[in-house]
């Protein structure tokens, strides 16, 4: 038995150094760094939601302005919630800190903070739960030692303090819940602490003002409906200079097939402005073709649900415009654009909160007579299904060549990847225009993916530091194949991804690029009546069109 | 017998020490992950950290310059610039390399090895100001970005293109 350890092996295993400090101690780690938390909720944003404790407030000063019975709301908050969701309540119990979650965070791996263990900043948490919820954590907390020996800790003003800061450091990924042995999806344990710290006013801004904005005006920006139609007129007008084909699409059009629903981010942030040309270009050819219908809304303009980061009922409310507008439309199904977070609230919260949709069809797609089952319930289907689908029927004629600059890898976005199983039509769709992808490493994508570290709302730009150091799994990846195949393209679907990546590439691998999957279909896809293009969608030269030097 | 050569010679150990000090810099409950040798992106800080501290001792034992040097501490400066270190602490484990080198060479030796990681340092200082700079350009950049999209979309800035704006970036 030569692996077994013999008894002095095993004691040298012990660690006789001086203890490092105890993690239930909050003296020295509640240190609200700068670079890592994202400013406080203006108090107008948060006032125009109805959410409680609307205020200025700073969380590197002392006083975060609570309401005096904030340790009682807090309590009265856990107790309805371990009632309300049983997933809650065993996620509370049943961790047995094994540890296969501890190195499996690209905040941890990153930022190597042990409170960054999934395990440990669930622990702040649960240690709460013991100490007030449990038989074990009441009888403790009257013997001297008692509340160390358990884990138990009383709600102060520390306790709350940290909670607020290492619960703000997670992208509710859901990468350590694929390696829990108890499934405990760690996700849902940060959204129950965030709709907890909603309770006594304690959000962030950077998901505070979206939620507003788009509760009020329709998008995380607040931008009005014409603007947002202007936009897409703009993008219009460059398409026709691009292929010479007029690409306008419908608004609001009634009795339209296919009601199409977005992340704002592609209408109003580069590079996903040319996903969302993409986009354009595709429901052009289906309805030349084909003579699909497909209508954009300015009022279902934000696919995007920061109130997934708020609490269930601001998710809600956000979500419901999207049935209510195919209602009023009375459209057959909606088609989702590219989008992170957006795919997890729709598969897995959409039905339940707002549903069922009856008076939606079972998606079809009238072109190919594929049945999207998958979307059976929610009536709303990914647009990477859908152009997979009509590529494998043979309905898009496609010139790959004019991406063959690029050189491919493709990014996996947590929730779309997680969230819904959405593993393989991208990267089919990607393969069906593009000559050149290289995967990154088995264990950096699919259900391994690693976050690009700005998801979840902590994409503002104070957090810098937090985001670059939650980036670096995913960037050695990246720089990986950038080194050993020359991949100078980082494809993905996710609004959130195309802004972020950007941000991460500059900072770790400089010579790679960020484009939507629909970016690429739109240079590929070959318009009826198009002119002899030589310009991509960033109006940059198709290969062999540039100008000799 | 010169330091090269002692490098040389004691390059094995010299690398365990010093990967094992600088890993040492993080918390206790961390260093236990971190420290580990597996597959790197597993582990990028373990794997990165290891890889640079093995190029920089290459570098010491063979030829360098302030550029070699500042060049092969990037990985490990760049990871360090955004982790929760101090600017002394983030270069820090730079000059734990004196106290090994004492362990495995004489004095006279020793007192030229202190001044090639004095190099060292130097050299890590001025990467670590160039990330912070980084960083910093990246808040920047967003936030132009961001401004500069709405201008141009209103119709404001025709003239002035996104290159130009972040011209500074360049330099």
């Amino acid at each position: 038995m030569a692996d077994e350890l013999t008894p002095d092996e095993l004691l040298d295993k012990i660690d006789y150094g001086a203890d490092s400090g105890n993690w239930m101690d909050t003296t020295k780690s509640v240190q609200i760094r700068p670079g890592m938390y994202c400013y406080a909720a203006k108090a107008e944003s948060v006032e125009t939601l109805g959410l409680p404790n609307a205020r200025p407030w700073n969380p590197v000063e002392e006083d975060w302005k609570l309401p005096d019975d904030w340790q009682q709301i807090l309590h009265e908050g856990i107790k309805v919630r371990l009632e309300r969701f049983r997933t809650f309540k065993i996620f509370m119990d049943v961790c047995v800190r094994c540890g296969a979650c501890a190195d499996k965070c690209h905040f941890f791996l990153g930022t190597g903070d042990p409170k960054n263990m999934p395990v440990l900043r669930a622990e702040l948490l649960r240690s709460v739960y013991r100490n007030d919820f449990t038989t074990a954590g009441k009888i403790l907390q009257n013997i001297p030692g008692g509340q160390r020996l358990g884990g138990n800790r009383p709600l102060t003003i520390d306790v709350l303090k940290e909670m607020w800061y290492y619960f703000f450091q997670c992208t509710e990924c859901r990468r350590c819940s694929v390696f829990c042995p108890y499934g405990i999806d760690t996700a849902e344990i940060t959204i129950m602490a965030r709709e907890l710290f909603n309770l006594i006013g304690l959000n962030i801004d950077w998901i505070a003002t979206p939620v507003s904005n788009c509760y009020q005006t329709g998008n995380h920006l607040g931008i009005q409906p014409h603007a947002f139609k202007d936009m897409l007129e703009f993008f219009v007008e460059d398409l026709e200079d691009i292929t010479g084909v007029d690409c306008t699409p419908n608004f609001q059009k009634k009795g339209a097939d296919i009601l199409f629903i977005t992340p704002s981010g592609d209408v109003f942030a580069d590079p996903g402005t040319y996903t969302c040309q993409g986009y354009l270009i595709l429901f052009k050819y289906l309805k030349d073709k084909y003579g699909l219908d497909v209508t954009w809304s300015t009022y279902a303009s934000e696919g995007g649900n920061f109130g997934f980061f708020t609490s269930h009922e601001t998710m809600k409310r956000l979500n419901a415009k999207m049935y209510a507008e195919a209602k009023r439309l009375g459209v057959k199904w909606i088609l989702g654009g590219e989008c992170g977070h957006m795919w997890r609230v729709i598969h897995q919260y959409m039905d339940t909160m707002n549903g069922p949709a009856d008076f939606l069809e079972v998606p079809v797609n009238p072109i190919t007579g594929t049945r999207f089952d998958n979307a059976a319930s929610t009536k709303m289907v990914h647009i990477t299904e859908f152009t997979a689908d009509l590529i494998k029927h043979g309905k898009l004629e496609l010139d790959k060549g004019r991406n063959a600059n690029r050189i491919m890898t493709f990014h996996d976005s947590c929730n779309p990847a997680r969230g819904m199983g959405l593993l393989d039509e991208p990267r089919y769709v990607i393969k069906s225009v593009c000559d050149n992808f290289y995967e990154m490493p088995p264990n950096t994508i699919r259900e391994n993916t690693f976050c690009c570290g700005s998801g979840s709302g902590l994409n503002a730009g104070e957090n810098m530091e937090l985001r670059m150091a939650g980036a670096l799994p995913r960037a050695t990846a990246l720089k990986h194949v950038h080194e050993k195949y020359g991949v100078n393209t980082l494809g993905t679907i996710c609004a959130i991804d195309r802004a972020a990546l950007t941000t991460l590439c500059e900072y770790w691998v400089p010579d790679v690029e960020v484009a939507g999957v629909h970016e690429l279909v739109g240079n590929a896809l070959i318009l009826p009546g198009e002119k002899e293009r030589t310009e991509d969608l960033r109006m940059e030269p198709l290969p062999g069109c540039e100008e000799e030097e | 017998m010169t330091v090269k050569q002692i490098l040389k010679d004691n390059h094995s150990i010299l690398l365990k020490k010093w990967f094992q000090a600088t890993i040492d810099t993080y918390p206790a409950q961390s260093a236990k992950i971190l420290g580990k040798d597996v597959d790197r992106f597993d582990n990028p800080v373990g794997a990165v950290t290891r890889e640079t501290l093995e190029d920089i001792l290459h570098l010491l034992a063979d030829d360098y310059t302030a550029d070699t040097l500042e060049k092969a501490l990037d990985p490990v400066i760049r990871i360090r610039a955004v982790q929760a270190f101090s600017a002394a602490e983030a270069v820090s484990f730079i000059f734990a390399l004196k106290n090994i080198g004492e362990t495995i060479m004489d004095s006279a030796f020793a007192r030229e090895f202190d001044r090639m990681v004095d190099q060292v340092v130097l050299a890590g200082f001025n990467r670590l100001m160039k990330c912070r700079e980084d960083i910093f350009l990246l808040k920047a950049t967003e936030s132009k970005r961001r401004i500069h999209a709405a201008f141009e979309r209103a119709g404001l800035v025709q003239e002035l293109k996104e290159e130009d704006l972040l011209g500074s970036k360049k330099s």
